[in-house]
């Protein structure tokens, strides 16, 4: 009997272990409720009715650093949420790993680097980052006012932490923005995320 | 002075032949070289260029496709105008897990080789090599290291570097084979199948085999990929994300253990999008390593047994015991020759349920034990053979009269073909009582191979019929019944009463999937029938006799006409009582899941006995509803008394092939604790407690 119950458990691991998480372009984004740096929830879905923009960060990764010291960030921040887009930063470092904060730490965090995110979403479980498998900050999402997921992957089409790489480079999440709200096709709308490695709890 | 500077540069210019062919960075956590590998070239020819990193000890360097995340190296050069680069080729690349996410890099030195043409007009006497490098380096954090590179090639006879030899000949023996084999690869949404055409001496030795794929959307590269050998060659399970993108042209680096020898080979495979992949070995990972065939036999063997004394099949059992009995002039071999025909009668209709079973599985239909009650038509025969053979216990008609439910009919014959209708009618109406025992049995049978769960339904049936072959057989246990008298008629008419009740609860069960007015079409047609057969025994006369089994007729066939065009409600709903609760469904339970809500999902069915009392005796009460409540627990019900392909694939999930199943899901955890089929108040409160 012990041993069917060890086998019903490991049936059960495995069979979460093979559930795919993800998101779909086009599809509706998986729903979440996560809290704020000041403790408050915000669910996903009670936005609907507005276009919601997801940044993974971690503020001490180098790919971070080079969107943000640059202003790069702040300039498509500013961009989306003059045009009533709700931008909501994610931080999925678990406690103990880089670009981990708490609430106060991160409201510091948005002040000193003059982010215009709506708001700051922390993550610390990596709930939200494994229902969406963000693997790298910067790592973004465009969701339209439906609630489906308009554009996913990275930032830009220069993989490098060199600032100079953003001469040039195409922003898939303003180009993206640009073309959802001309009624235009999206060019890009599923990219391969850059950056370093979101980090998860072991 | 101007002669000092003069040796100074001509100093510096011998320094630079001298370290020629090679630069060097040294940064904080790599050594990274730049080297040719030739100290001369004539224009127009090709010098290979190599780039090795010696990362510091723990952290790792990328591969072309850097996987989850990580960057490949970004290589800027500076070549004089013609000159003509060729593509970067990577070292085989290592697979490194790092939590949830996988990379594909390099944890030790690891050399890049680019080929670089002269221009085949040039002139000067040097050829100056200049690069900006960017490579990313990580541990667990990442740092992205910078580095300038520059030397010289002489131009003159191609002469290959002394210096720089031994750097090539580690990069070449590290770089992949060129493809030989021809591949194709099918993207299914979220799986891939890499199918490699060797040849069976290739494959015969093959102990592992791992793809990498150089474009993004091929894979998971988190999740285990598993081989297995073919006709075709090589099969290779991949599972992708949800959501990613087939790329246009695929091609990879193909890891292969044969023997103790580690290769690497380049495939270029076909692309092919497909629907889905039929994955023959993904579908028995939960099952294969479950009960093992000798004890899911004795679970079955016992779960028989037990099935002797379900209400619904005692009184059947005990007509045959009775005409056992009375009939005292058999022969010791007439009386095993019975007891066989019996158990050949419980076999057959256990043959021929688990045909209908496999066969609707082989057709891909989600189904499960009690499957049959989920048919609202299957209840009403039910509900038939129930109040008819009652009536026939109670002494409404006689054996004699020659019309009664043809099971009951045919069971009643003596010899042996009685002695086998009594079989299959046991089995049949022991079918709706799953007892605790038989949900493993049956929930491995229905995921094994054809023979293992013919094994188990044979070994259920012989439980079944066990207890009567052993009265047929042993002298001692034939002595040991009662003598025959009055009593059994007696005995006869008071089993009645257990098969009306199970009539009852079907007609519950019946009125739950069909609806309350197709319930009192059944009444009536059961009703219609019993007076027609009261109307048959009244008199001899032809008009009676032609005109009682056409009223019998009429009733069923009106019955049937009308239940086939009625819809079927419903029925879903969600459980009352809780202050939390919810119909379930995947979606709802993953959104509880991801909100870390606790939850306790329980898939029941109308037609389920055992489902029903842990409802009444456990989870509906006052002090269970309390406790849920308290400790915020959301209630989802799953009703699997009318098909249900999303319940059918949970319970299979869980190993299970029929309801009750009770899932507990502690606030934060993704993973059931699976309860018993038989709750108590204190078992749900052990398990909420932890």
């Amino acid at each position: 009997m012990q041993k069917l119950v060890t086998i019903l458990i490991l049936a059960v691991f495995i069979s979460f272990a093979g559930y795919a998480n993800g998101v779909e372009v086009g599809a509706p984004a998986p729903d979440f409720t996560a809290v704020d740096t000041k403790g408050n929830p915000v669910t996903l879905s009670s936005l609907r009715g507005k276009p919601v923009i997801l940044e993974w960060s971690n503020h001490g990764c180098p790919y971070v650093k080079k969107h943000y010291n640059s202003g790069n960030m702040q300039r498509t921040q500013a961009a989306l949420t003059e045009d009533g887009a709700i931008w909501l930063t994610i931080i999925s470092s678990a406690e103990g790993k880089q670009g981990y904060v708490t609430g106060a730490e991160a409201d510091e965090l948005s002040a000193s680097r003059g982010s215009y995110a709506s708001n700051v979403l922390l993550d610390p479980k990596g709930e939200v980052g494994r229902l969406y498998n963000a693997r790298t900050t910067p790592q973004m999402f465009l969701i339209d006012e439906e609630g489906i997921v308009q554009y996913q992957g990275a930032i830009d089409n220069r993989p490098s932490a060199n600032p100079k790489s953003l001469d040039g480079a195409t922003n898939y999440v303003l180009a993206a923005w640009d073309s959802f709200k001309s009624g235009e096709a999206i060019a890009e709308r599923n990219t391969k995320p850059y950056g370093c490695s979101v980090k998860y709890a072991d | 002075m101007s002669k000092y500077l003069t040796s100074l540069i001509a100093l510096l210019s011998l320094s630079v032949v001298a370290v020629a062919q090679q630069s060097v960075v040294q940064e904080s956590h790599t050594l990274a070289t730049l080297a040719a590998e030739k100290s001369e070239a004539e224009p127009g020819s090709t010098v290979w260029i190599a780039l090795k990193h010696e990362p510091k000890e723990g952290w790792h360097t990328y591969w072309k496709n850097p996987g989850d995340s990580g960057i490949q190296t970004i290589i800027n050069w500076s070549l004089s105008d013609g000159s003509t680069i060729g593509e970067t080729l990577y070292p085989v690349p290592h697979p490194l897990p790092f939590g949830p996410l996988t990379n594909y890099g390099y944890d030790a030195p690891s050399i890049l080789l680019t080929p670089i043409t002269i221009p085949s007009e040039y002139q000067a006497p040097t050829y100056p090599v200049k690069a900006s490098i960017e490579w990313l380096i990580c541990e667990v954090e990442c740092i992205p290291q910078f580095g300038e590179f520059s030397f010289d090639i002489q131009i003159g006879e191609n002469t290959i570097s002394a210096e720089n030899r031994s750097i090539f000949t580690e990069a070449r023996t590290k770089m992949p084979e060129p493809a030989f084999w021809d591949a194709s690869l099918s993207i299914a949404p979220e799986a891939a199948e890499l199918v490699v055409y060797m040849d069976a001496e290739e494959t015969s030795d093959l102990s592992d085999a791992y793809f990498f794929p150089d474009q993004e959307g091929i894979l998971d590269y988190a999740a285990p990929q598993t081989f297995r050998i073919s006709e075709d060659g090589l099969v290779l399970s991949l599972t992708r994300l949800k959501g990613s993108v087939a790329p246009e042209a695929i091609s990879g680096i193909l890891k292969l253990t044969i023997g103790d020898h580690v290769t690497a080979v380049e495939v270029d495979p076909e692309r092919h999008i497909v629907e889905s992949i039929s994955n023959t070995s993904d579908a028995p990972i939960i099952h294969a390593s479950s009960l093992p065939l000798w004890q899911a036999a004795l679970f079955a063997l016992i779960g028989g047994l037990i099935l002797n004394l379900m209400p619904c099949v005692f009184p059947v059992l005990s007509l045959k015991a009775f005409s056992f009995l009375s009939a005292g002039g058999l022969s010791k071999s007439e009386r095993r020759q019975e007891g066989w025909s019996y158990t050949f009668g419980i076999l057959a209709s256990f043959g021929a349920v688990v045909g209908v079973l496999l066969l609707l599985r082989a057709g891909g239909s989600a189904v499960g034990w009690g499957f049959q009650l989920q048919e609202p038509m299957f209840v009403a025969f039910m509900i038939f053979v129930m109040v008819l053979v009652s009536l026939s216990l109670a002494g409404m008609f006689n054996i004699q009269t020659g019309f009664e439910g043809a099971g009951q009919a045919l069971a009643s014959q003596s010899g042996n073909k009685g002695a086998f209708f009594t079989g299959v009618l046991a089995t049949l109406v022991a079918t709706p009582c799953t007892a605790p025992f038989m949900a493993p049995a049956l929930g491995y049978a229905l995921s094994q191979p054809f023979y293992v769960a013919l094994t188990v339904f044979f070994m259920l049936g012989f439980g079944l019929a066990l207890p009567f072959l052993v009265l047929s057989y042993s002298e001692t246990v034939a002595r040991a019944m009662p003598r025959p008298g009055a009593w059994m008629e007696k005995f006869k008419k008071g089993l009645a009463f257990p098969m009306l009740a199970t009539a009852a609860w079907l007609l519950w069960v019946f009125s739950n999937s069909a609806g309350s007015f197709a319930m009192l079409l059944l009444m009536l047609a059961l009703i219609t029938i019993v007076f027609a057969i009261w109307l048959w025994q009244q008199s001899d006369g032809k008009v009676v006799r032609v005109l009682s089994p056409l009223i019998g007729l009429l009733a069923v066939v009106a019955f049937v006409t009308q239940i086939e065009t009625m819809p079927a409600p419903s029925g879903e709903n969600a459980p009352e009582g809780f202050a939390n609760t919810a119909v379930y469904s995947n979606a709802t339970l993953d959104g509880l899941l991801n909100d870390d809500k606790p939850v306790f999902a329980y898939f029941t069915a109308d037609w389920c006995i055992t489902c029903k009392v842990n409802e009444r005796v456990a989870l509906y009460r006052e002090e269970t509803i309390d406790m849920f409540d308290k400790a915020g627990i959301t209630v989802l019900k799953g009703d699997y008394t009318n098909q249900d392909a999303e319940i059918a694939g949970v319970l299979s999930k869980y190993g299970r092939a029929g309801v009750p199943l009770y899932l507990y899901f502690p606030a934060g955890s993704k993973e059931a604790v699976v309860l018993p089929e038989v709750l108590t108040v204190g078992l749900l409160a052990d398990t909420i407690d932890g």
